[in-house]
This record gives C-alpha cells, sequence and structure tokens, in this order.
C-alpha cells in the first residue's frame, strides 16, 4: 500500500481508501455489475433480439442524440448565462443567480409538465409556434427542450468559477498588445475557461441521459419517435421483464461509459496543454 | 515630450481617485510615480495606458491626443505586477502575441522574439510555459511581451511587488538596462521609494489622488515643499518651529524670541548630531534628550532620543507616526566612534541642517470664550480629521473676549501660531475681524459636525491677499481630495467691455496657482453681489468649504454680512494679509 501513499497533513489514509473503495463498490460498482451479471444471464440471441430491437434502437437514438443536443445548447447558452451572471452587475443579478439552481431542485415531473403546459398547442408559448408548424410538446423537440433545462445548471455553475477565475489583468493586458474585443475572448478568455465547460458538458450530458421524470411527460412516449431509453426500461419492469430491462440498461451503461471516458480523455489532454509538468 | 497629462481627473461614485494629475514626461525619461496604496497612482498609469477612461482633462503621447482613444491603438506597453501572462501559451506565443495581432509576417516574428529575449536574458526559453518559469523569469517574459510590438511608451505597474529581494534587484538592474538600451520613455508605479530612487530620473508623489510633487529624487529629499513627501520619501522628523529674519529656532512660543511666525521644520535623521553636553555639539542646539532604543543595522545606528520636557511638544511627526515625544535619529560608523551612547543616556541633541517647509499652514489653534468650549472645539471631526492627514497639531487658546464682549483681552501677538480656528456662532464676523486684528492671519471658521469637504471654493477680495490665499489654498488641498475651485465675481454691472478682462485675471490665477504652487483648480465666472454670490455656490451642494481671501479686517463685517452676518453653516477660512503700507 506504501507504493501509492502520498504524504499528507491528515492522517488516515488507509481508513479513508478503505472507506471510499468500500463505498464506491458498495453503491456504485455492486448494482452495477449486479445489472451486467442479469443481462449475462440471457442468450446471445436473446439478448441481441432485446438490444437490437428496432423501437429499442430508436430510443437510443433519441435519449443520446437529445442528451447531446441539449448539452450542446447548454454548452453555449450556459456559458452566456454564466458570463453574464460573473460580468456584468445588474438589479435582480442576486435573483436570477438563485434561480439557476431552480431545477435542481424541483422535482423533474413538475418541470415535465410545467414544460408540457407551456409547450403544448395551446400552451403559453406552443400557441405562437403552432402556426409556423413548429410542435415542441409531444415531439422530440419537447425531449431536447426538457433535456437542456434539467442540463442547464450544471454548464452554469461549472463555468462560473472558471470564469470568475479568468484575471481582467489578462484582457487588459492583451488589449494593451493590440487585440480586438473578438480575438481576446478567442484567444484568451475560451482557452482559459474551456476544460471547466467541457466539464459542465459532461455534467450535463450525463445527467440528460438518465433523465426520466421530465421527459415522459412532454414525450408523448410514441414508440419509435418519442421514446426514450429509460422509458423502456419502465416498460419492460412493468411487463415484469427484467432480463430484458438489464440488458437495455447495459446498453446504456456501455454506451454512456465510452462517451464520459472520451470526453474526460479529452479534457486531461487539454489541461496538460496549460498546466505543464512540475515547475 | 512624449507624455504630456493636461488636468486629468478620474472619479468613482463621484469621489476623484485622480484628482487634476498635470505632468510633461520627456523622450526617453524614466518617470517614476511613487505614492502609499490607494493613492491613485496605479488608476492614473491604467488611464494613460486607456485601460480607464478620464472624466475631465486631456492625454497626450507624443504630441498626439489619445484621450479618447482606445487602449489598443495607443501604442503602450504594459507589465503587471502579477506578470498577466498567457499560461496556456509559451513564452514565444507571449511574446509574439502583440505581432500576431499586428499579422507580423513569421520570419520578422521570429526574428524580433530572439532579439526581445536575448534584451531581457532568456535566450533559449522560447519553448517553455510561464508555470515552467520563476517568477523573476515570468516578469522578464512580460517585460519582452511588452516591448515586442515597439511601442512608444513602456507603462510599468508596480512589477517588482510580487518578487523577493534578491530578485528584485536584479529585474530592477534589467529594466533599467533595457529602459537605456532602447531609449523608451518609461513610467513605473510604486509604493517603493527606494526602488523609486534607484530608477527614476523624475519621482512623481501622490497621495489622495494628487501629483503632490515633481523633481528629481535628490531634489524632493533635499527640498520637499509639502509635509507628506517630506515624510515618505526617506525618514523625517517634522518640528513645529518659529522663524524670524535671523534663522529658525525651536523654543516654544511666548519666550520673548520677538515677532516670529511659525513653521514647519523637516530634519534627516541623519542631520542630528548627539554629543555629551551642549556646548560639545558642532551644530545648532535642539535640546535635551535621553536615548531610548538604538537598533544596529550594520552601517548605520537607528534611535529613538526621547526629548526632555519642554521640548516635546515641537515634534509633529516623523516618518514612522506614532508618538511624537521622539526624534528619529541615525549615525554613520565615525559618528559612532566618536561617541559612544547606550539606551537610558542623557544627550545634548544638535541639528546640522533644518528644511523650511514653504507651507502656510503650520498647525491649528481652537480658540473660545471658556474652556469646555475649546475642548469641544479642538474635537470637531473636520478639525481632527485636518490636523491628522496635515500631520500636524491642535493647540488650545481660552480667549476671554474674543471680540464679542468687553472683558479683559489677553491675546499676545504670538498668541495665534498658526491658523485660529472658531466655531460659527451669531458673532462670527466680529470674532474674526477680532482675531485678524489681533495677530492671526488664517482663522478657520467651523460648524458644528462639519463634513470633510469634497469641493472647495477659493475667492479672494483683493489683490493684496491673492498671493497669500492661494498658498494657504494649496496647502490645504494637498491634504484633502476635494477638487478646487477658484470663484471670480464680477459685479452686475460690468460693463460687457470689462468682461474679458474678468477672464484674463481668472487664467491669469489659475496659472499661478499651478506655476506656483503645483495646485490645479478649476475656474468659474460669476455676476452679481459677493457675499450674496459665495452664499449662493455654497448652497447649491453639500460639503462645500469657502476660502476667503481679505485683506481689510475693519470692513469684514460690512462687506460679507451675507456670509457672516448669520451663523455660517459651512468651513469657512479666512486668510488675511495686511495690505503694503507704501501701496
Amino acid at each position: 500500500m506504501s507504493a501509492f501513499r502520498q504524504p499528507s497533513v491528515l492522517p488516515g489514509f488507509g481508513l479513508t481508501f478503505g472507506f471510499t473503495t468500500f463505498f464506491l463498490s458498495a453503491i456504485v460498482l455492486l448494482p452495477l455489475a449486479a445489472l451486467v451479471l442479469m443481462s449475462m444471464s440471457m442468450h446471445w440471441k436473446e439478448f441481441l433480439d432485446v438490444v437490437l430491437d428496432p423501437r429499442a434502437i430508436g430510443s437510443y437514438r433519441l435519449s443520446f442524440g437529445a442528451s447531446m443536443l441539449a448539452a450542446t445548447i447548454n454548452l453555449v447558452f450556459g456559458f452566456i448565462i454564466a458570463w453574464t451572471l460573473v460580468r456584468y452587475e445588474f438589479p435582480g443579478r442576486k435573483i436570477i443567480d438563485a434561480l439557476i439552481d431552480m431545477p435542481f431542485a424541483l422535482p423533474t415531473a413538475v418541470s415535465g409538465i410545467a414544460l408540457t403546459t407551456v409547450f403544448a398547442q395551446n400552451g403559453w408559448i406552443g400557441q405562437y409556434l403552432e402556426p409556423f408548424g413548429i410542435k415542441v410538446a409531444y415531439t422530440w423537440i419537447g425531449v431536447t427542450v426538457a433535456l437542456t433545462l434539467i442540463g442547464m445548471p450544471f454548464m452554469v455553475r461549472t463555468v462560473q468559477p472558471a470564469l470568475e477565475e479568468v484575471q481582467r489583468d489578462l484582457e487588459d493586458a492583451a488589449e494593451t498588445l493590440g487585440a480586438g474585443r473578438f480575438y481576446v475572448f478567442r484567444r484568451i478568455i475560451l482557452p482559459t475557461v474551456l476544460p471547466a465547460m467541457l466539464t459542465g458538458f459532461t455534467l450535463a450530458f450525463a445527467r440528460a441521459v438518465g433523465e426520466y421524470g421530465s421527459v415522459i411527460f412532454i414525450s408523448g412516449n410514441l414508440p419509435m419517435k418519442t421514446e426514450i431509453t429509460p422509458l423502456l426500461i419502465v416498460i419492460k419492469l412493468e411487463e415484469f421483464n427484467y432480463r430484458g430491462a438489464a440488458a437495455l440498461g447495459t446498453v446504456m451503461l456501455a454506451i454512456s461509459f465510452v462517451m464520459l471516458l472520451a470526453i474526460n480523455l479529452l479534457q486531461t489532454w487539454g489541461r496538460r496543454r496549460v498546466v505543464a509538468v512540475g515547475r | 515630450m512624449s507624455i504630456t497629462l493636461d488636468q486629468v481627473t478620474k472619479r468613482y461614485q463621484g469621489v476623484p481617485v485622480v484628482n487634476d494629475a498635470s505632468v510633461d514626461i520627456g523622450d526617453g525619461e524614466f518617470f517614476v510615480l511613487l505614492g502609499p496604496s490607494g493613492s491613485g497612482k496605479s488608476t492614473l498609469l491604467r488611464a494613460v495606458a486607456g485601460l480607464t477612461g478620464v472624466d475631465h482633462g486631456r492625454i497626450a503621447l507624443h504630441g498626439r491626443d489619445v484621450t479618447h482613444i482606445s487602449a489598443r491603438d495607443r501604442g503602450v506597453g504594459l507589465v503587471f505586477q502579477n506578470y498577466a501572462l498567457f499560461r496556456h501559451m509559451t513564452v514565444a506565443d507571449n511574446i509574439e502575441f502583440g505581432l500576431r495581432v499586428r499579422r507580423m509576417r513569421r520570419a520578422e516574428r521570429l526574428a524580433r522574439r530572439k532579439e526581445m529575449l536575448r534584451l531581457v536574458a532568456l535566450e533559449g526559453m522560447d519553448e517553455r510555459l510561464p508555470a515552467q518559469l520563476s517568477g523573476g523569469q515570468q516578469q522578464r517574459v512580460a517585460v519582452a511581451r511588452a516591448l515586442a510590438h515597439k511601442p512608444e511608451v513602456l507603462l510599468l505597474d508596480e512589477p517588482f511587488g510580487a518578487l523577493d529581494a534578491k530578485i528584485r534587484e536584479e529585474l530592477r538592474r534589467t529594466i533599467r538596462q533595457v529602459q537605456r538600451e532602447l531609449g523608451i520613455t518609461t513610467v513605473l508605479v510604486t509604493h517603493d521609494q527606494e526602488e523609486a530612487f534607484a530608477l527614476a530620473d523624475r519621482i512623481g508623489v501622490m497621495n489622495l489622488g494628487r501629483l503632490l510633487e515633481i523633481g528629481r529624487p535628490d531634489e524632493l529629499y533635499t527640498r520637499p515643499t509639502t509635509r507628506f513627501v517630506a515624510t515618505f520619501l526617506g525618514a523625517a522628523n517634522l518640528l513645529l518651529a518659529r522663524q524670524n529674519r535671523q534663522g529658525v529656532h525651536f523654543s516654544t512660543p511666548g519666550d520673548g524670541s520677538g515677532r516670529s511666525q511659525e513653521v514647519v521644520a523637516v530634519i534627516r535623521p541623519e542631520e542630528i548630531e548627539l554629543a555629551p553636553a551642549r556646548d560639545q555639539l558642532r551644530s545648532t542646539y535642539l535640546a535635551e534628550g535621553r536615548v531610548d532604543e538604538i537598533v544596529f543595522t550594520g552601517a548605520l545606528e537607528r534611535m529613538r532620543v526621547r526629548l526632555n520636557d519642554g521640548s516635546t511638544q515641537a515634534v509633529l511627526a516623523h516618518s514612522n507616526g506614532g508618538d511624537t515625544a521622539f526624534l528619529e535619529v541615525t549615525r554613520a560608523q565615525h559618528e559612532q566612534r566618536a561617541f559612544q551612547v547606550t539606551t537610558g543616556q542623557n544627550v545634548a541633541i544638535g541639528v546640522r541642517r533644518v528644511h523650511v517647509l514653504p507651507t502656510p499652514l503650520s498647525s491649528f489653534t481652537a480658540c473660545a470664550l471658556t474652556a469646555p468650549e475649546v475642548d469641544r472645539l479642538s474635537r470637531e471631526p473636520l478639525l481632527v480629521e485636518l490636523a491628522t492627514r496635515m500631520k500636524t497639531r491642535i493647540a488650545t487658546h481660552v480667549e476671554p473676549c474674543l471680540g464679542i464682549d468687553d472683558g479683559p483681552c489677553a491675546a499676545t501677538p504670538d498668541a495665534f501660531a498658526g491658523a485660529a480656528v472658531i466655531g460659527a456662532q451669531r458673532d462670527t464676523a466680529k470674532s474674526v475681524r477680532w482675531l485678524l486684528e489681533h495677530g492671526a492671519e488664517e482663522v478657520l471658521v467651523l460648524p458644528q459636525n462639519a463634513s470633510s469637504p469634497q469641493r472647495v471654493l477659493i475667492y479672494w477680495d483683493d489683490e493684496a491677499s491673492r498671493a497669500a490665499t492661494l498658498a494657504v489654498s494649496a496647502s490645504l488641498l494637498r491634504h484633502l481630495s476635494a477638487e478646487a475651485v477658484y470663484l471670480d465675481i464680477l459685479p452686475d454691472s460690468t460693463p460687457a467691455t470689462q468682461r474679458p478682462h474678468g477672464m484674463r485675471a481668472l487664467l491669469d490665477a489659475r496659472s499661478e496657482a499651478q506655476a506656483v504652487h503645483g495646485l490645479e483648480m478649476r475656474t468659474e465666472l460669476r455676476f452679481g453681489d459677493v457675499a450674496g454670490e459665495l452664499v449662493r455656490q455654497l448652497t447649491e451642494s453639500p460639503d462645500q468649504l469657502l476660502i476667503l481671501g481679505v485683506s481689510d479686517a475693519a470692513g469684514l463685517e460690512q462687506r460679507f454680512r451675507a456670509l457672516l452676518g448669520t451663523e455660517p453653516r459651512w468651513p469657512l477660512l479666512v486668510v488675511y494679509r495686511a495690505p503694503e503700507p507704501d501701496a
């Protein structure tokens, strides 16, 4: 154990490390292992049938596609919100800052119902979109809207502290060197907050993939069209098809893990460019 | 001129942080802005760089007015205290940043970068990241980056602040070398007077947003004109002294030394001589004292000498502030050998060289009819604030008549050393007149709980009092962050042909204030009855103070009835100089 032991001010490495392993195992790894084991008890053929069922494929596409789209929307607009909150002083700033956390606290079903009400064909916003042929509720757009709402605080809350750390001096220095505003933004600010933006993107994406409550109300749940994978899993559970549910869960697990790993690697690579080895 | 600042003023939420700063900086000059934190020096530097807009005034670089030109088009190089290097870029990219922005070709860029790295002695460091460099090296990169695009002016904002002493000195030398080699006009901001002395061709000392004094380091050290500069640049003892035709002496008032004027004297610690007894001094005798504390610092010996009773009240302040019963003394090796002292020893104190500050407001004397009133007056917040800022003392004086009663009047000609202070009351005019006729030359009238002025109005009634009013105004305003406004008031009946003369008088006054006293002031021309117009101006906005120059004490009551007849609601400083007898 002494091989990877780091000198630290606080004693008790053994205790804390043991606790970390236990906790991770009990809460994260064991259930996941059970999930995989459960799906392993199926035949290959049976497994593939469930997993490659056209209805399942459609749900993957919606789940991961809409999550990716929502996280991307959050990447842009979450950044703008964080920027506004950090850089400007305006009346009501504190209130808006507090509102950001609302999607965290609200039961997701509530936000789902609220969004449906607003975006339904006769809803506050929906009635104005209707004449243009844009339907939000009960389409994939609605799913994206719900997932954007759910992921937004993750983005804002990770980018905010990073933006606060961008020293004004850097921008001033660039300006005296003759750089225009856009140049300063592209060459100085963006590279500095990019790692935080990637983290925010990852969190928002991960949250969106796992989201259930808010989506089922606004999506309409049409098989092949507006049915997300978590819903499909619930449907299987309600049919007492535990193994089918486990198979779908395993696929989600695999895809999520690969995507999160990819983003994390990208981030590590980016960070290594900024913070050099040693001093 | 490389850099011209003309009456530059910057306010934050109405409070001026840079107040009427004017200076001309020559080509290739190394100019140091020196001041304590919060004195507005960094703001002024940022204004020159174009990172901060100004509310008033003009900034020109090489004759080109850049007041409204953005930082990116000003062509200055700026170095920050925390380096402000782009951490995600290599040293090479950092230095080439300004060149890339200007779309310089690759080969030229490379050549320029190599030249810059040689200049700051960092050859071969091109591909390092800032995090791989030490603090001193990072600041060198910052200097190279600031110079790469060949700016006309180099600005340095506390560039050594974050470095330790040894590296600081090394970098200081590099910067001076680079500056000489390129011949680039440089402005450096610092709070460290040693740094200022080591680098500057000229130093501008700032305090409370004002550029107090500008001069060569040795000039400012030996002949400062303000208390602030005297105590901020090097160590100094400030003493109240009396000056007459024979010279300066330090005896207390009322000892029969004849008609003399109270002045503020600066004595540098190294100009003080110690001897076992008075007759063994080779310099002018000052007082007897006892050595209280000795600190050995290698070449020099620093001590604090406590003055014996009777002479303690002369000391106003020294650079270290605090207790004023001491004199700060430093002695070189040969002095230590000639006369060894130990703690607790009694010594005679002599002074080799005294510098008298040309400031007319030496101290304040609170005057009232009864002791409790005097006591209350001497604790007025505005008076205490002024005295603290001016590093001077408030003496008290109970005067049983003050021109109001016909009781016995005990005033001696010397009783009102410095400015006399009275509370605002119904008979203000009478009291002021009485004080002026009994030897006071400045009278400060204070209403109760007056607040610190944001605006100081200056008006003089006649030519005889002009010079003195300007001097007093300059002396007072150095210690306030208020703006100064000179009012000239012409009678309503002034014919149109006479009005240009009024304008000229106004501008003359402004130039004189600037040239003689370094006081920047606005000017306003008004028409109407003098006292009425002054009252109107004072009523217009809160927190104002009026400095009023007069030379006719007897006519005061009559002429300024509107101002002094009722109980004044504004702090008021009357400056009085009797007209020349032959005029």
